[in-house]
């Protein structure tokens, strides 16, 4: 199956379970509503919070999924992922770190300011990973994966901590948005994440080649005729802008990275022509799958949607390691 | 018996005078001199830790040397782009495992793609495969391949870079160079006979060969002249005739060697004493 068959296929699951997720909810909105037009309160419901809130979700998706292609492309291992290596959390100490002290020395804190933390601190962590995993091109996965350990036990302190001096006011915004989800999902931020998320992700589509040529390793890529200092800090800086975007406005929800990627290739292979695309549509997919899901499990509570993500991620990162068992080594290229 | 090629157009040579490569306080290489000819098969010889790879990353332009000229075709080394080096020269370096599921035909395909050439890629691509014997795997996942395999499709994946539109034509490579880090580690005796066959006919259509070699018999099969490399220095660099005697190889190598002539052989068969 050609790239465009592949493409027009998970593109209208995407559509489908997106119209679905629509239509589900505490308020149904059927197909033959639709047809017959809507209620007041019906269409309040769909414009208002249903479809900002769907977009959200696939937006972050696609954002996460990507991310991880670039990371894995960039530490050349597909067990690279924001969550595991520590960036999604270093994103929520910067998002966190705005909410309480923003609130002390300016006031007001808006969404902006957040994602830009969050992204700032995001991208210092992918360097710091890099500079500590990758000697000389070659990335050692032990050492990827024990400092993102030390990355997410330091953030998560720091997190704690500034929530301990917080005082009441703060303490509700920054509770309020660690619980994640996609419930407060309006317009302005459906509007910032698709521009950023379709640029970097246009950006990376541009990139395919010199990252086909990166898996090979920083010299071949080279002597493929690639800049490669170039291109790494470019991994760097747009996969920490998608990760600390959709961790601003959403909190973290990990594995997304790591599942979608490794799906797609083992359906289509390596090449980042289709990778990412395919990826792209697949995060969306999954997201609004499981964002579907965690509001239906048990309605009108709503599962946390990172707690969900983890449910199905944990298992399938143990499942990879397994599956790699003998070839990770602290020396050892995995 | 294949010494004594006529040497093809003059553009295409690599020069390097006092060559230095320093990285602290340790020098690594120092006051190298040389030169290589296209069309001509050179082998980098000299023992561990002499500079083969630093030197070999020199000439590439992976590492920028501490002091010291190259020039790569005529021009100097640091005028060339990557992009435009790229389509002259392809290297395969030391190690080349393959870490994702490419098949061996989208591998050698990411090859033909920096060539950019302008006839069918797939005539080009069973070319290739066919110079490395890879036919029958072009659709196997690099990760199920053995090491030898997987050493096969990097090679052609490098061929690929470096393939021109009409192989068979008199000069097809003249001014290409391929930079071999090691290629037959690895390799069984037939494919490494079947591909340095490939090398040689490649190098009388103008192709410039530059290889580390540890195996001293296979410099002395597959060489034209030799670079002796000790500890960063140039010690000896000429036709391998001239070079390979056994007291330069004793000076470099620190093992005493015997020198075997056979008559049957064009070349003498290397043993220690």
């Amino acid at each position: 199956m050609p790239l465009s068959g592949r493409f027009l296929l998970l593109a209208s699951g995407l559509i489908a379970v997106m119209a679905f997720s629509l239509q589900s909810g505490s308020l149904a909105i059927s197909l033959s509503d639709w047809w017959q037009g809507l209620s007041e309160p019906q269409s309040l419901v769909l414009w208002e919070l249903r479809l900002p809130r769907v977009l959200m979700t696939a937006l972050v998706g696609a954002g996460l999924a990507v991310s991880g292609v670039a990371l894995q492309a960039l530490f050349r291992n597909p067990l690279a992922e924001p969550g595991l290596i520590g960036v999604s959390s270093s994103a929520a100490l910067g998002a966190v770190a705005v909410i309480v002290l923003g609130g002390v020395l300016w006031g007001e804190v808006s969404g902006w300011q957040m994602s830009l933390a969050a992204f700032i601190s995001a991208a210092a962590v992918t360097m710091l990973i890099y500079l500590i995993a990758t000697r000389q091109g070659s990335t050692d996965v032990a050492l990827m994966l024990l400092a993102g350990v030390a990355v997410n036990a330091v953030a998560g302190a720091l997190t704690g901590l500034l929530i301990a001096v917080s005082d009441d006011v703060q303490l509700r915004s920054v509770i309020f948005w660690m619980m994640g989800s996609f419930s407060g999902a309006d317009w302005s931020q459906v509007a910032l994440l698709a521009v950023i998320s379709l640029l970097v992700i246009g950006r990376f589509l541009m990139l395919s080649r010199p990252l086909n040529a990166l898996l090979l390793g920083e010299s071949s890529c080279l002597h493929m005729g690639y800049a490669v200092q170039p291109l790494k800090w470019q991994i760097m800086g747009l996969s920490a802008l998608l990760v600390g975007t959709a961790v601003a406005l959403v909190g973290v929800i990990g594995f997304v990275g790591l599942m979608v990627p490794h799906m797609v290739r083992l359906w289509v292979g390596p090449d980042h022509r289709q990778l990412l695309p395919l990826s792209a549509l697949g995060g969306a997919l999954l997201m609004v799958l499981a964002d579907w899901g965690a509001r239906s499990v048990m309605p009108p509570a709503e599962l946390p949607i990172g707690l969900l993500m983890a449910l199905l991620g944990g298992p399938f990162f143990l499942g990879m390691l397994l599956k790699r068992r003998g070839r990770l080594s602290l020396m050892g290229n995995g | 018996m294949h010494r004594n090629e006529s040497l093809p157009t003059p553009a295409s040579s690599i020069e390097f005078t006092d060559l230095g490569f320093r990285v602290d306080d340790r020098a690594l290489l120092t006051d190298l001199n040389g030169r290589f000819d296209g069309g001509r098969i050179h082998a980098i010889v000299g023992q561990n830790g002499a500079g083969k790879t630093t030197l070999l990353r020199c000439l590439t332009k992976e590492l920028a040397p501490t002091r010291g000229q190259i020039l790569f075709n005529g021009r100097a080394l640091n005028h060339w782009s990557f992009k435009a080096l790229a389509k002259q020269r392809a290297v395969l370096p030391q190690q080349s495992a393959v870490h994702f599921a490419f098949t061996v035909e989208e591998l050698v395909s990411l090859g033909l793609e920096v060539a950019e050439s302008q006839t069918n890629h797939i005539n080009q691509l069973e070319q290739i495969l066919a110079v490395c014997d890879l036919q029958s795997l072009a659709q196997r996942n690099c990760l199920t391949l053995s090491g030898g395999e997987q050493k096969r499709a990097q090679l052609a994946r490098v061929l690929a870079q470096i393939w021109p539109d009409h192989p068979e034509a008199d000069q097809a490579f003249s001014g290409k160079w391929l930079f071999l880090d090691e290629w037959s580690e690895g390799l069984d005796l037939k494919h490494q006979i079947q591909i340095s066959a490939w090398l040689r006919r490649a190098s009388r259509q103008g192709l410039g060969v530059v290889m580390i070699l540890h195996d001293l018999n296979q410099v002395v099969q597959w060489a034209d002249e030799v670079l002796l490399l000790k500890q960063g220095r140039l010690h000896t660099q000429g036709d391998i005739a001239d070079v390979f005697t056994a007291d330069n190889l004793h000076q470099v190598m620190d093992v005493h060697l015997r020198l075997w002539r056979d008559p049957a052989l064009p070349y003498p068969l290397i043993v220690p004493e």
